[in-house]
Formats: structure tokens, sequence, C-alpha cells
């Protein structure tokens, strides 16, 4: 599972940033479980999400692309994340699912309130929801907030301080792209939480201010 | 993680890669990994290309390299010579890699990654009810690991202020005693990169449990990313905002909702 959770950056920058999860939940028979899931992916995979997965297939599972991604799913996963870039299209993915009805909890990680109205205006409340309160303890301890934004993108916080330093300096330097950068940065993200999209935008913005 | 000093060229690639910043070159000019630092979260071998270059070539390469005040960079996500060899780990280390590496399902409760579905399933589970206010404390995240003896000073001191934590839980499944919040005292020097504390009260326990957090951030040596969640009311609200907020508490703008689409399927 994942801990998308703290995401961290300024309103207009989260603005582009929703994941959306389906996890099935323990102890739900697996029988049938890969077909209702394929059918889930079709659906969130044809709004084209910039990010897209599950560590049931291991690391870089979207490196095959939406088709091999489909054909992989087996009664065993549990679950999947696709991470999208606008609410207009999180909207239009809300509504695919609630006809499809495929009966996996959904999760959707991105601006509360944004997220509720996009309910409402659907004709339903959320269930539950959560907050974070931040870092509490030793953040003397922690990088700039430039570091931390591009680190919390992974969920289970994968995407060393270090290594996001040394993209960070490759890129000033012109021996990466943003576009490059952000995708080595995706690579140890095995639930694909990592919006890859604004990992660029903010290498770009690093490289702008050097 | 071990690296295989046979094989290893000094290059220094893998260093960036380790969540924890603990492999360091030796002084025999090769990577060594501090294992007394190191979570086990196999980030360095999973995300780095293993390559298959003769170790004897490379560092006959980087000498030749080094004449011409050239620096050998082999691509920055690879181990030119595959030089990994990830242990078989033993307990109570093994618990490194179960907190660590996202690709390990906890045994205790079956899910992978940090070990649990907290608010996910909650549409199925109804692990939080409608009058609780659930809480997710994860030590060592962002960035900086945690040992467990810092998560136990949580949680006892969390334990004091009468509160339930979640069973489907594995930071739970290592406690001793949950009236006390006391872990196994195995367990207490093991470093992982980050766990999760999770636990319930009824909604009016917010403010001393967010002054027990306050109080407590004090006493550790890492930090902690804090969540608050709850059922929301037939109107989608969530009865601990203002709590929050009176107790001084900033709420994020994002976190996670629950769309309630979830239902047992037969």
């Amino acid at each position: 599972m994942t801990n998308t959770l703290h995401r961290r950056g300024s309103l207009e920058d989260l603005k582009k940033d929703y994941i959306i999860f389906c996890t099935s939940p323990k102890g739900q028979s697996k029988e049938g479980r890969a077909r209702r899931l394929k059918e889930y992916a079709r659906i969130v995979l044809s709004h084209k999400p910039v990010m897209f997965g599950s560590s049931a297939q291991g690391m870089q599972s979207w490196a095959a692309g939406p088709d091999e991604f489909i054909n992989r799913i087996t009664d065993d996963q549990s679950g999947m994340s696709a991470t999208f870039t606008d609410l207009e299209t999180l909207y239009e993915v809300i509504e695919d699912l609630r006809k499809a009805d495929l009966g996996f909890c959904v999760v959707v990680s991105g601006l509360l309130d944004e997220v509720a109205e996009c309910c409402h205006q659907q004709g339903f409340e959320r269930h539950s929801a959560e907050h974070s309160l931040g870092i509490m303890g030793r953040t003397d301890r922690l990088p700039s907030s430039q570091i931390l934004e591009i680190n919390t993108l992974c969920g289970h916080g994968m995407v060393s301080f270090n290594l996001i330093k040394k993209v960070i300096d490759q890129v000033k330097l012109g021996k990466l792209t943003p576009k490059q950068g952000a995708a080595l940065l995706a690579k140890p993200c095995a639930c694909a939480a990592f919006n890859t999209r604004r990992a660029e935008e903010l290498l770009e913005r690093a490289r702008l201010m050097s | 993680m071990k690296i295989d000093k046979n094989k290893c060229v000094g290059c220094g690639n893998c260093h960036a890669w380790c969540t924890m910043g603990v492999i360091y070159v030796d002084s025999d000019g090769k990577s060594t990994v501090n294992e007394e630092e190191c979570v086990e979260c196999s980030n360095c071998y999973r995300s780095l290309r293993q390559g298959t270059e003769n170790p004897t070539v490379v560092r006959s390469l980087r000498r030749i390299l080094k004449l011409f005040h050239l620096t050998y960079e082999p691509p920055l996500d690879l181990c030119p010579t595959g030089a990994f060899a990830p242990p078989k780990l033993e307990w109570p280390r093994i618990l490194r890699a179960q907190f660590s590496d996202p690709l390990v399902v906890h045994p205790s409760t079956g899910v992978g990654g940090r070990g649990t579905e907290e608010i996910k399933t909650n549409d199925v589970t109804n692990r939080l009810k409608v009058g609780d206010v659930g809480f997710v404390v994860e030590l060592g995240r962002p960035g900086l690991g945690a040992r467990f003896r810092d998560v136990q000073k949580v949680s006892m001191a969390l334990a004091g202020q009468g509160v339930t934590f979640e069973p489907n839980n594995p930071v739970t499944a290592l406690m001793v005693d949950t009236q006390t919040g006391e872990l196994r005292p195995d367990v207490l020097n093991e470093k992982v990169l980050s766990c999760i504390i999770e636990l319930k009260a009824p909604i009016e326990a917010t403010p001393r449990i967010l002054e027990t957090l306050r109080r407590v951030a004090g006493e550790i040596e890492t930090v902690m990313s804090v969540g608050i969640g709850s059922r929301c009311g037939p109107d989608g609200s969530l009865a601990y905002e203002p709590l929050v907020e009176q107790a001084g508490f900033r709420l994020s703008l994002n976190g996670k909702t629950n769309l309630g689409m979830g239902r047992m399927v037969p």
C-alpha cells in the first residue's frame, strides 16, 4: 500500500496531482478478481494517466505499456494506482467507475475540497477522508522543501534525498533534461504514485533558478 | 544489503540511490554498505540495472582514464558489474525489509508496502466508525528512517491516552501489550525506512492526542509524518476539523478521500 497523504507543494502544483487507487480489501475472495481488475484498468487507462502501475507486477510495471499491464493482471493482484494531472479527467474517471460498479474500494489522493465537490456534483458524498498534519520531530535533519516536494511524490519514500540532489545537479549542468531526470527519479517508485509530470516541472524550475 | 567486493569497481554510482545515504567508498576504494544503518529496502539492488561488465576490465579502464584526468561515468542507473549481493535475512533483521521494501508483504497482516490498508478500505471494513477519529503516525518519513526504540516512545505515549491500536497493522503486531504500547525488546534496535502507528479513539480525544504527539515529538531522534482521518458525516463533513484547528494544528489542503464504492464481492 502507499502513503501519498504527505505530498507537499503549492495549491497551484497540487491542482495537477491526483492519484486514484483501487484496493480489494483483505478477506475478499480472489475468484474472478482479475476479470474485474482488468475492467477497472481498462477504464482508468483509457483516460491516459501520466503514471500507472502496481507493485504486485514488480518494479516499473508501467514500462511495458497499458495493454501488457492489463494482460499481466492475475487474481493475486489486489489493486493498482494511476496518476492524473487535472480534476476534469479525474471527474470523468470517477463517473465511469461508478457506472461500472466493480466493487473495489476506490480512494483519491489530492486536493480534498475539490474531490469532495467532484463527488457532490455526481450525486454522492465521500465516505471517509484523511488529512496530513505535517511533519513533527527532528525537522532540523531534513533537506530543503524543494527536495521534500520531490521525495514525497513516491508513496513509500523510496526516492532518496541524495538521488534528488544528484538529478537536480545533472539537470542544472545540462547532462540530463528535466524529462530524463523525472524518468530516473520515478524508477524506485514501486506503486506508481510518482507524478512524473510534476517532477519534470519541479526540475525545470530548478534548472531555471541556476 | 551487501556488495561483492570482488565485483565492485568503486564507481560510486549506487551511493545516491540508497534511501538512507549509507553506502560509502571504503579504504580499499570499493563501495561498502554501513549495515548498522541500512534498512534493507533493496532500492540500490532493484533500481540500478545490474550490468555484466568484467570488473578487471572496468578497473583498468578507470585507471587509464585517470591518467588523462578523465573520469569513468557509467549511466546514472547502472551498476556496471552487477556487484550487489542481497543477503538472506534472519529475525529480527528481516523486519527491516518487511517495513522498508514495498515489494515485501508483511506476514502479520498479509498487506504489502507499510502493511496496512488504513482508510483505503474503510467503506468495507468500517475500521473507523461514526464517532471515531483515526491517526496514522508514520515514523521515519520523510527520508530519515526510524529505530523501533523511537517508535516505542511514541506508541507508549499514545497508549497513555486510552487509544485503541489498529489490530491489522504490523507495528501493533510487534507490541507485547497494546494497553501500554510496549514493543518486543528484541526489535528495539532495528531500523526501518518508515513504519506506521495506527490508532483510533473517540473523536473528543482529538485534542489530547495531538498534545501528546506534540510533546513526544521532542523526545525522538527522527521525524514523523502525522495523518488524521474519520468517516464523513451524511453531508461529507469531517467532525475533527474544528478540533484540530483549535489545537493549533494546520490541516493539509490535500489528503485521501475514500469514495465509498467498495463492497464485499462474493
